[in-house]
């Protein structure tokens, strides 16, 4: 399964990330595996301050994923 | 009413915009608008070459036509226009135009401070700000937090 990053998250980790089979698996577990694997994102992933989005709408890190679903992440946003 | 929001990846032309908006403003009374320019100066006084910006391919249009909207709800406005750049920013370009058109000039300043404040914490873009002391990615400060709060 695809995880799809942004901004500071992408340029410390890339942009895309395959974390193998993780039908069920919540957005949690799937954040603590990630920072498991790339504890320099720790900051961002683990304390909530990225947003978890599933086919454009986000969601909670309760949600559990189905198949052929992309999870992405994304740190705080900055316009203007 | 009319809603212009996108993104924009070359060069973001204000007085282009300005001129458009001021065309559909057929009847109202007050056009305000907004440029704002990649500041050349880091917060620590360090020369900045350039910002840059990255996008999400749907969530960022997403974010500013939602923005949009919000300001043409909210205030008595005829038209709000919202054109954001995306990609390489030289220092002194600008990055964002807002404006608005309205009946009565209140309005139109109102929505203009509105989308700035709302682009400011809440548009899609992830910024990173390239200079003499290196590159550092930039986020919203309490300030901004606490200006978009005004509105509720």
């Amino acid at each position: 399964m695809k995880v799809l990053f942004y901004g500071r998250l992408a340029e410390a980790i890339g942009p895309e990330l395959d974390v193998g089979e993780s039908r069920g698996c919540s957005v949690a577990e799937l954040r603590e595996r990630i920072v498991a694997e790339h504890p320099r994102i720790e900051q961002v992933l683990r304390n909530n301050r990225a947003l978890s989005f599933v086919g454009e709408r986000q969601v909670r890190d309760d949600y559990r994923l189905s198949a052929g679903e992309t999870l992405e992440f994304l740190p705080p946003v900055s316009g203007g | 009413m009319s809603i212009v929001a996108r993104t924009e990846k070359r060069a973001l032309r204000p007085e282009q915009e300005l001129a458009a908006l001021i065309e559909r403003a057929t009847g109202d009374g007050a056009v305000v608008s907004f440029t704002g320019l990649a500041r050349g100066v880091s917060k620590k006084g360090h020369a900045v070459h350039r910002l840059v910006l990255d996008h999400h391919p749907v969530l960022t249009l997403q974010s500013l036509q939602a923005i949009a909207s919000d300001a043409a709800t909210r205030f008595e406005v005829s038209h709000v226009h919202v054109i954001h750049r995306c990609g390489e920013i030289e220092a002194g370009e600008p990055i964002v135009f807002a404006g608005a058109a309205s009946l009565h000039r209140r309005a139109a300043f109102e929505a203009a401070d509105y989308l700035m404040d709302r682009l400011k914490t809440e548009a899609v873009f992830w910024k990173r700000e390239v200079g003499e002391d290196g590159s550092r990615w930039i986020e919203p400060t309490d300030t901004d937090h606490a200006d978009r709060q005004r509105w509720g």
